[in-house]
């Protein structure tokens, strides 16, 4: 009974996705290689031509080193089809450190924007461009507007934008501002997870990513412990996080 | 030295009391040759709009080079005519002269008719009733040439060479053949001649903003129609908006790659335009192409969707960002070979060659690297060990596993090391640790260990 249930859902999920696309073609997507994750997209993948949120969790929210490192993995089979810009307000990304996790610095054009403002509009410029692939920003949440902006620059010419949420300068600790409601197509929450290296070797192994996926249009949530792989998908699943692991995600419409 | 002053018995070169005993209401000032220098200069940079390429000479001259820029006024002697009547119009008496050599300008702007113009390769006529002061002659020679019955510059052609070499020194013949064109004469010009300028005059001085945007793409149309003609392109423009009182206001675009696209440099130009006061009016605008190299004809591809060179589609938005943010806040971190992490990295032009050079991949480095290590406490169970704790910024972590250490030294070979900058207590050993939450931190302790003291620990970046 079950089953059929989940067919049914299913079906109409598909045939939802169907209208919302309307006439459009469908949206290419960047696969983790993964079906456990894969299958959290409608798409079978990360949806390009659009931008997701990306957070840190913790003392993460001021350094953003471990969402900086997940998005550098991230964007890491993005490159071959383009540049990736990346817009800070702060200049404390390390190229050496991407380069580490097999990102071609040589394809990173980083930008020092002066304000939140022009963290945006230096992002969108930038997605409405050919020739970039990705676009990173640095940033608190935009509001509605200025995320429909981004999301309508992404659709031009099928970029992929990332907001790393990022506290600003002086930006109150404790809760980040966070708009409700957004034009972005996920969100994600990234902290760092111990790391296992292979026995009987010293030291740390490759670095292991707590990966939450609190929202997602079209999709279901999920939680995964990933780790670097330079295989050619650039994360390997380690393991699922249980539900109990998981933050509380947005509270869900009930089904039925 | 004007008319009145003359008038009074007052002459240049007059010792101050003489001066003040002819007129006793004299004003007097310090000669201030600092503040004249200056003023040289401010009237050099307005004597832009004549030509790109101007020269200082001596204390009180400019020389202009107008090679292909008199045809805008209509001719040499209308060019002439319009230089003085506006120098005139600020105050400033000036003489000035046409010749083929800067010698032959230089003397005739001095010693010849007013607004003196040599036809070309007319200067041995033009000069040759002139006095020998005119050849721009050391004191010594001056003063003992006429000494000798030469008096004017026609004399010195018909003698020989060789003894006025001896006599006078081999300047006298130099000057000589300058003035003449039979040797060259380098001249320091304060921007770099170039043939890449164009001027656009309006019969009526404009201010509007939107007429200032115009006129600003019709200059650069006007430059660019040429540089196509002549299979160029440039890599730095400048529009300089000349106003009606003298002042001149540059507004500059760089591109990332030479180009000649009128359209897209007048949409780089025109957000600064805010920064052009027009005063009572602007009359002239010139603008110089700088950067200036071949650059084939690119055809328009019908396929512009894809399969275009990847730089060439980026160097729009590297313009944009550039012009709008300033250059130094784009760039590409291109590897540089240094040990010390801050300097392995070089800030480059997005779209700049790549470099050969590689990071080590054997040698992590973090993603994050802070401008400035941060201070932390440290506790280490041996000295030489990495902590099992540490505490930063205010919350403690407990280290689960460790990498380390990798020494690295400053680099004493390196000019402008201090003394003190270098030496045992300057080496740093970076551990790499991870906390029980997985956070990895780049740490190192400074210094080596000797026993006594609590050594200083540090944190430098943070890998994801």
């Amino acid at each position: 009974m079950a089953g059929s249930r989940e067919a049914r859902l299913a079906a109409l999920r598909g045939r939802i996705a169907a209208i919302e696309a309307g006439t459009r073609t469908p949206t290419p997507v960047l696969p983790f290689g993964d079906p456990a994750i894969d299958g959290c997209f409608p798409g079978g993948g990360l949806p390009l031509g659009g931008w997701h949120e990306v957070t840190g969790a913790g003392l993460e929210d001021e350094t953003g080193a471990a969402p900086a490192a997940f998005v550098g993995l991230l964007l890491r089979p993005l490159v071959k089809t383009g540049a990736v810009v990346w817009v800070a307000r702060r200049g404390d990304l390390f190229a050496p450190g991407l380069a580490g996790l097999g990102f071609p610095a040589g394809r990173l054009i980083q930008v020092k924007a002066r304000d939140e403002a022009e963290v945006l509009s230096v992002l969108e410029d930038a997605l409405s461009t050919q020739g970039v692939a990705a676009a990173v920003g640095e940033a608190e949440a935009p509001d509605l507007t200025a995320g429909r902006r981004l999301q309508l620059a992404c659709e031009k010419r099928g970029g992929l934008g990332v907001l790393l949420h990022r506290r600003p300068y002086g930006g109150r600790a404790g809760k980040p501002r966070m708009v409700s409601g957004s034009a972005s197509l996920s969100r994600w929450r990234i902290a760092a997870a111990p790391s296992q290296p292979d026995a009987g070797e010293l030291g740390l192994g490759p670095p292991r990513w707590r990966v939450e996926l609190e929202r997602c249009r079209g999709g279901r949530p999920g939680g995964w412990i990933l780790e670097q792989s330079d295989a050619a998908h650039p994360f390997r699943l380690v393991s699922q996080l249980a539900d109990h692991d998981l933050a509380a995600p947005e509270p869900l419409r009930r089904v039925g | 030295m004007d008319e009145r002053a003359r008038a009074l018995g007052l002459s240049a070169g007059q010792k101050a009391a003489d001066a003040l005993a002819l007129v006793p209401d004299l004003v007097t000032a310090d000669h201030d040759p600092a503040a004249d220098r200056a003023a040289l200069e401010a009237l050099s940079d307005w004597c832009v709009r004549f030509s790109p390429a101007v020269a200082l000479d001596g204390d009180d001259g400019l020389l202009l080079d107008i090679t292909g820029t008199d045809h805008l006024w209509g001719g040499e002697g209308a060019m002439l005519v319009d230089l003085v009547a506006r120098l005139a119009r600020w105050g400033v008496p000036a003489r000035a002269a046409i010749a083929d050599t800067a010698g032959a300008a230089w003397a005739l702007a001095r010693f010849g008719d007013d607004l003196a113009i040599a036809p070309p390769g007319g200067q041995r006529v033009a000069i040759e009733d002139l006095p020998v002061a005119a050849l721009r002659l050391e004191d010594a020679a001056e003063a003992q040439l006429p000494r000798l019955g030469l008096h004017r510059v026609g004399q010195l052609f018909a003698l020989p060479r060789a003894q006025l070499a001896k006599r006078f020194g081999l300047a006298l013949t130099l000057r000589l053949d300058q003035a003449l064109g039979a040797a060259a004469e380098a001249l320091t010009f304060r921007r770099p001649a170039s043939p890449w300028f164009d001027r656009l005059a309006f019969f009526e001085p404009i201010s509007a903003p939107e007429d200032l945007a115009r006129v600003a793409g019709d200059a650069l149309a006007l430059i660019c129609a040429r540089l196509e003609a002549e299979g160029r392109g440039a890599k730095r423009f400048e529009v300089v908006f000349h106003r009606l009182d003298g002042r001149a206001y540059p507004v500059r675009a760089g591109l990332a790659r030479i180009g000649r696209d009128a359209r897209r440099l007048t949409r780089l130009i025109v957000p600064k335009l805010d920064k052009v006061d027009p005063g009572f009016g602007i009359e002239v605008v010139t603008v110089h192409a700088g950067g200036v190299e071949a650059l084939a004809a690119a055809q328009e591809r019908l396929d512009s969707e894809a399969g275009n060179d990847l730089d060439e589609t980026l160097a729009p938005l590297i313009d944009r960002l550039v012009n709008r943010l300033g250059e130094n806040r784009v760039w590409r971190a291109d590897p540089y070979e240094s040990h010390v992490p801050e300097r392995s990295v070089v800030r480059v032009a997005p779209l700049d060659p790549l470099a050969a050079a590689r990071w080590d991949p054997d040698r992590p480095r973090p993603v994050r690297l802070f401008k400035r290590p941060e201070a932390i406490t440290a506790l280490a169970k041996v000295p030489d060990d990495p902590p099992v704790q540490f505490t930063w910024r205010g919350r403690s972590h407990r280290v689960r596993r460790a990498e380390g250490p990798e020494r690295i030294g400053q680099e004493w070979w390196r000019a402008g090391t201090g003394e003190g900058e270098t030496g045992p207590d300057k080496i740093r050993d970076y551990y790499r640790v991870e906390d029980e939450a997985g956070g990895r931190f780049w740490i190192y302790r400074q210094g080596l260990f000797d026993g006594d003291e609590t050594p200083k620990w540090w944190i430098h970046g943070l890998f994801g």
